[in-house]
């Protein structure tokens, strides 16, 4: 699955790197695309942050007298036909078992307005604070589902900045393990060099020969079962990174092979300073642009794993949400899907998150390396 | 060194590779808690006994190293084996490698078709609305799950009904003469390469027109155009080859993944290919197919690069692998 | 499917409730004729109209493809489906009346003392291969085959019960008996899926050690070596893609013409990813039929929407025979190799506890799960046996769905409710563990729905999803679970088939399995007194041929178990098909629809024909 292909980065002097780190956010900021990009995954990360607050409902909140319902229609005109606060009716099943029909009628007794800054369930915001506030919502027993309800009668809406948490998180969180890993393994073989860099690159060697997406469901079939959500998302998170670090390996360990031959290295060597010292000062600032730039276009990678794991049914599981899983919900109904197309929303999310996530990678790479200045 | 000491000293070093592999992937499959029997023990009407010899025959009582042994055993007299599902590995293996190959053959031929000139022409009009236009579609190319887009397409087909809804060949495919056969699998063939072209022809595009811009910066065409080179030269017979140069290590590592890049293009379209015979077999616990496929595909992986390092040594002579 | 509709003021929602029998959707043609040609050829004669010779009909499956080719080496369904289509059984299933008829046999008498059952064959009987089929070969397959273990064991252990393996006489050229020590009624109709084989092939492997029948017409034969005396006979394979059969020109089942069936020239069955490919296929025109159990509950509203633009028909059924149930581990007994109880000894009190099992079932809203996960099309069950069965006992009232009479029951059993949890008499929370197989979209959400059930109890549930494989280690062999929600396969003729859950020393005994992985020979020591009551029932009934008397026991195996809700019972699904209008006659019956795919609800296969121009 080669979605990119990432440009060994070529040999820079480490003052001139330095000088551009400062100007990096800057730049980044003055590119139109990049600026557009950095903005949306913002808003991403917030709502997932904060997903509590900005989801009407909460993950496992479910109407079951109402599973399957549409998507809640939103009135603004009254009665009279004048316009008025936006407003809902609660809503009723019922089965025509003749015509196997399910349908939803509105109830127009009682109007129920849509209120902000609503009371309802209780949470803890960030984690510690306690707190019942949502952003918007109706009363009881009327409810808002914006983009209806799946078959528990859980509003999908909501579950998609629950999604979101556990999607969006898994690639950073997947990163710290992978990459550091990645830049010791490799920065150590490097170093080292002779025989034990040969074993050394020989085992990620083996490591990345085996297809990345076989490895992927052998070792998520290996998970044991009977973990409860927290465990199975970070064990599938570990899983993650062990595909990830050795292409990042045997790169870092290439290039401090390079470095390492550097005059001013040996210079230092010949001084005297002690070697590991003189990795962390000389070496590794120079194989922080390629390693930045590595980083920004491997999230997207571990997010579409991530997805594709849920997808056959070996990434986190119901009743926990992930955009993985919920569009898998959705595409086990797929003649659903004609009527209710949103139910792809996850779908769509996944792909603007990892095109802003390789948008930003491909103006970090021209920004922080010069040589590349002009290209766009 | 000389090429074919060199090519033998890599492959020789690949053996050993492909023995850690092969570890690694029975460990794997030892650890994982798939019970190949499952489906089995849930059926009322299958008797203990029943369940006893299927486990004699499938050899699940012995301990893990000597399965593999065994396994190790008959692989190098050439032995695949028997599927857990009754069938002959070998020939299930090579069918299926053979419509993976199938389908990546023409995905190759596409994106590389289309990615030169499109790669090309963008460089060329660098900043202008077709090489935007282009850009975006990359972009989208390059960020597109491949699920997605498979979906996406599978919706189409059942709601125009122009392309089948996956699969590779019709039911009436065995009545038809050659030429029919073959248009019939070219049908089928329109989804899957879709995708997998337009996700792959991103990548290949902008690496095209990136090297191209890199070397029309270079100090030897700015020499050709003082010079006065017709500016169609410059680019076609100058830099363009250099431009190239580089790209054929890719075509290495696109051979390389030729086999597992289609895995989720496979289940999701119902395509009879590599990824779709492995996934079932890890699914099912399927040892011998598993060990099977994951072999082969390491070893297209493994030869990928050597391919590609072996073409990059030919192209330039500059640059030592070593 | 979901849309909103403006209503009128009425606030309780009105669910058309659809009355849970099968559902005769043909009328019964009567009674199949014996033709005599003129060569003395006994042949049945179709019951359908005449139809056309030609064509193909195109059907699809979904799974990994067969296993094998030898039928009675078949033990997964895909393998014996295509092993039911090769190959006859002496008898076969009514259609309108379920009770057992000949097939291959021309008549069978059962003796007065029920011991012995001799079967005449039809005169002119052949193999595919123009060998004659007669007495030999059934003797061979029942006698020698079937008996000795060839292949796979369950067909023995359906045909007979432990010791009493029938004595298989051959009588004459056509007759053959079958004598038991005691009667076994289940007998005739589970000879339906044990096929007769063709001794002039088969006997020299059996003078061969017994792995070599497991190779023999494995995945990898060349078709044109199959024998069979079915409609048809495979003839091509495309490993994990498609398989074929064509016609059978032996077959001996006539139209009304006198013409020997089938129609079709072939089947194509193509092997799909999943369930909705399949029926992604047939919107899109590619697959004829869609049968049995491919169709779900929730793809209903859809089919029905698209017949008339389609060009096909919806069948409905009614109740299927399979059952969707909460199972809760009744173990009392220590694990002896670890010492540990199986259940923590708290929970054992409350499993076992009468009033507790129904408290959880009345607190069970069926109707609601239904609605939510089938799209309202299922049936609540209350009992072991579906509405589907010949032997469903009417007499047992729906259990009510009544928060109410649950919290009465609760109360009684001595469990208190505080500040919205439920405490059992000693002071302990009464929580407890409910898993079922991940990556069922359907299991799942009935389980998050009776999590919300419970809760309005007080009772807090711990559901958490897990692999099938382990799931099933845990039922069946660690034995270490509290809460299960699964569904199982039924019958709707021969209830006996449960006997391998419901007898105490059944190896799927799950509401208190006796013999766990970690022990050699079932613990029969602490069998209650109910369990003893539905082994001596289940007994009684196979042991007669008296259908009062089966009526009569299995009835009283039927209230045992709602008695005790010894399973809590949940729904069971509608049987629904889908079959183009130029499919000819398919005519599906709900007692002609049990064979295994792709057969499915096509009994009469040999008489389907494709209608329009050839």
């Amino acid at each position: 699955m080669t979605q990119g292909v990432i440009a060994e980065p070529i040999k820079v002097d480490s003052a001139l790197v330095t000088k551009r780190k400062k100007g990096i956010l800057a730049q980044l900021w003055r590119d139109r695309v990049a600026r557009t990009a950095l903005c949306v995954l913002f808003c991403f990360y917030l709502c997932a942050a904060l997903a509590d607050f900005f989801a009407p409902y909460s993950m496992e909140f479910g109407d079951t007298n109402i599973g399957n319902a549409p998507a809640t229609l939103i009135h603004i005109y009254d009665d009279n036909g004048d316009l008025c606060a936006p407003y809902v009716l609660q809503v009723a099943q019922e089965n025509n078992l003749e015509t196997y029909q399910q349908t939803f009628t509105e109830l127009p007794d009682k109007k129920f307005p849509i209120k902000l800054f609503i009371k309802a369930e209780p949470y803890k915001l960030l984690g510690f604070i306690p707190t019942d506030i949502h952003l918007f919502g109706v009363g009881e027993p009327a409810r808002l589902f914006i983009l209806g309800a799946d078959m528990n009668g859980r509003d999908n809406f909501s579950r998609l900045f629950f999604g979101a948490q556990k999607s969006l998180t898994i690639g950073f969180l997947g990163l710290l393990i992978a990459f550091p890993i990645g830049i010791l393994y490799g920065g150590i073989s490097g170093y080292l060099g002779g025989a034990i860099d040969n074993l050394m690159m020989r085992f990620a060697e083996a490591v990345m020969s085996i297809p990345s997406f076989y490895l992927l469901i052998g070792l998520a079939a290996v998970l044991p079962t009977g973990m409860t959500g927290v465990q199975r998302f970070a064990l599938i998170t570990v899983i993650l990174s062990f595909i990830g670090w050795s292409p990042l390996a045997r790169v870092i360990r290439g290039m401090v092979l390079r470095i390492r031959e550097e005059e001013f290295v040996q210079s230092a060597r010949a001084v005297g300073l002690p070697e590991f010292q003189n990795i962390i000062k000389h070496v590794l600032p120079q194989t922080a642009s390629y390693v930045i730039v590595a980083a920004t276009l491997q999230v997207p990678t571990f997010i579409l794993s991530e997805s594709s794991l849920s997808l056959i049914g070996l990434g986190i599981q119901q009743p926990d949400a992930s955009w993985g899983n919920m569009l898998k919900a959705a595409m086990d109904q797929p003649t659903e899907l004609l009527n209710q197309p949103w139910l792809i929303a996850p779908g769509f999310l996944i792909f603007a998150t990892i095109l802003c996530f390789n948008s930003i990678g491909d103006v970090l790479r021209d920004v922080l390396d010069p040589q590349l200045q002009g290209r766009t | 060194m000389s090429l074919p000491v060199y090519i033998f000293k890599r492959m020789l070093q690949a053996l050993p590779l492909l023995f850690v592999i092969s570890v690694l992937a029975f460990t794997m499959l030892m650890i994982s808690p798939v019970d190949p029997l499952a489906t089995m023990k849930a059926n009322p009407s299958v008797s203990a006994a029943a369940i006893k010899a299927e486990e004699e025959r499938l050899g699940l009582n012995k301990p893990a190293p000597e399965r593999y042994a065994i396994w190790l055993a008959n692989t190098l007299q050439g032995n695949l084996g028997m599927s857990s599902t009754g069938g002959s590995i070998a020939h299930r293996l090579f069918t299926c490698a053979g419509n993976t190959l199938l389908l990546n053959v023409f995905t190759f031929t596409f994106v590389w078709l289309i990615a030169l000139p499109a790669g090309v022409y963008a460089a060329v009009h660098r900043g202008k609305f077709i090489d935007k236009l282009f850009g975006i579609i990359t972009s989208t190319g390059m960020s597109m799950p491949t699920f997605l887009m498979c979906f996406l397409l599978l919706m189409l087909a059942l709601a125009t009904g122009i392309l089948p809804i996956g699969g590779m060949t019709s039911p009436n495919f065995d009545d038809m003469d050659k030429l029919h056969q073959m248009l019939d699998i070219g049908h089928h063939l329109i989804m899957p390469v879709c995708v997998l072209t337009f996700i792959q022809l991103a990548g290949i595009q902008r690496q095209v027109r990136s090297n191209l811009l890199d070397v029309l910066r270079a100090d030897y065409v700015r020499t050709a155009r003082a010079k006065g080179v017709d500016e169609t030269r410059v680019i076609y017979k100058h830099a363009l080859r250099n431009a190239v140069n580089p790209l054929i290590t890719l075509l290495g590592f696109e051979f390389a993944s030729l086999l597992s890049g289609a895995a989720i293009t496979e289940m999701v379209l119902g395509y009879p290919g590599l990824g779709f015979l492995t996934l079932g077999a890890v699914l099912t616990k399927d040892i011998n197919l598993v060990m099977a496929s994951l072999m082969m595909g390491a070893s297209m992986l493994i030869l990928g690069n050597l391919l590609a390092d072996v073409l990059l040594k030919i192209t330039d002579p500059r640059i030592s692998i070593d | 499917m979901g849309k909103i509709v403006r209503g009128n003021s009425t606030s309780a929602p009105a669910s058309t409730a659809n009355d849970p029998k099968p559902k005769i959707l043909f009328p019964d043609p009567g009674p199949r004729k014996l033709v005599v040609d003129k060569d003395g050829n006994e042949m049945w004669q179709g019951r359908g109209e005449v139809g056309k010779f030609g064509r193909a009909l195109r059907l699809a499956e979904f799974g990994a493809g067969p296993k094998t080719f030898n039928c009675w080496d078949a033990s997964d369904a895909t393998s014996h489906g295509i092993g039911l289509i090769q190959n006859e059984s002496l008898v076969d299933y009514d259609p309108w009346s379920g009770k057992p008829i000949p097939r291959l046999a021309k008549s069978f008498e059962v003796s007065k003392d029920g011991r012995t059952i001799t079967f005449v064959l039809r005169k002119g009987l052949k193999w595919s291969d123009g060998h004659a089929l007669n007495a030999d070969d059934v003797v061979f397959t029942y006698g020698k085959l079937v008996k000795e273990g060839f292949g796979a064991s369950s067909a023995r252990d359906t045909l007979s019960v432990e010791g009493d393996y029938p004595q298989v006489n051959k009588v004459d050229d056509l007759t053959v008996t079958f004598t038991f020590k005691a009667p076994f009624a289940p007998f005739l109709y589970n000879l339906n899926s044990v096929a007769v084989a063709p001794k002039h092939i088969l006997e020299p492997l059996t003078k061969r050690p017994q792995e070599e029948f497991h190779k023999f017409w494995d995945i990898n034969t060349d078709p044109k070596t199959l024998v069979g005396s079915g409609p048809f006979i495979l003839d091509r394979y495309i490993v994990g893609q498609r398989y074929e059969l064509k016609r059978n020109p032996y077959f001996s089942i006539v139209d009304k013409e006198g013409q020997r069936l089938p129609y079709l020239d072939k089947i194509s069955v193509e092997i799909v990813p999943d369930q909705n490919t399949e029926i992604m296929k047939f919107l899109g025109g590619e697959v004829d039929l869609l049968d049995v159990k491919t169709v779900r509950g929730q793809d209903a509203s859809m089919l029905k929407h698209k017949e008339a633009q389609l060009g096909f028909k919806l069948y409905n059924l009614g109740p299927d025979d399979g059952t969707i149930f909460l199972l809760l581990n009744m173990a009392r007994r220590k694990n002896p190799k670890t010492g540990k109880y199986f259940v923590d000894p708290v929970k054992q009190e409350w499993f076992n506890n009468k009033d507790f099992r129904w408290a959880l079932s009345h607190a069970i809203n069926r109707r609601g799960v239904i609605n939510n996960v089938l799209k309202g099309v299922g049936y609540p069950l209350y009992t072991v046996e579906t509405p589907a069965s010949l032997y469903f006992d009417k007499d047992l009232k729906p259990i009510e769905y009544s928060l109410d009479k649950a919290n009465a029951l609760l109360t009684r059993a001595g469990f208190v409710k505080k500040d919205g949890v439920l405490y059992d008499a000693k002071g302990n929370v009464v929580e407890f563990s409910l898993t079922t197989n991940s990556g069922n979209g359907i299991r799942d959400a009935v389980c998050i729905m009776l999590k919300e059930d419970f809760k309005k109890l007080g009772i807090k549930v711990n559901y958490q999803p897990i692999e099938f494989n382990t799931m099933i280690n845990r039922i069946h062999q660690s034995l270490e679970f509290e809460g299960v929600m699964m569904g199982l396969t039924g019958s709707r003729f021969e209830p006996y088939g449960g006997a391998n859950i419901w007898k105490s020393n059944a190896r799927m005994h799950n509401i208190d399995c006796r013999q766990s992985i970690d022990e050699t020979e079932p613990y029969l020591k602490d069998v209650r007194p109910w369990e003893k009551e539905i082994d001596r029932s289940l007994d009684g009934a196979a042991n007669t041929y008296d259908e009062a008397q089966r009526h009569k026991l299995y009835n009283r195996f039927s209230e045992i178990i709602y008695d005790e809700q010894a399973l809590i019972f949940i729904y069971t699904n509608v049987m629904l098909t889908a079959a183009r209008n130029d499919v000819g006659n398919y005519r599906p019956t709900p007692y002609g629809s049990v064979y295994y795919t792709p057969k499915g609800s096509m009994y009469n296969l040999e008489e389907i024909y494709i209608k329009g121009a050839h």
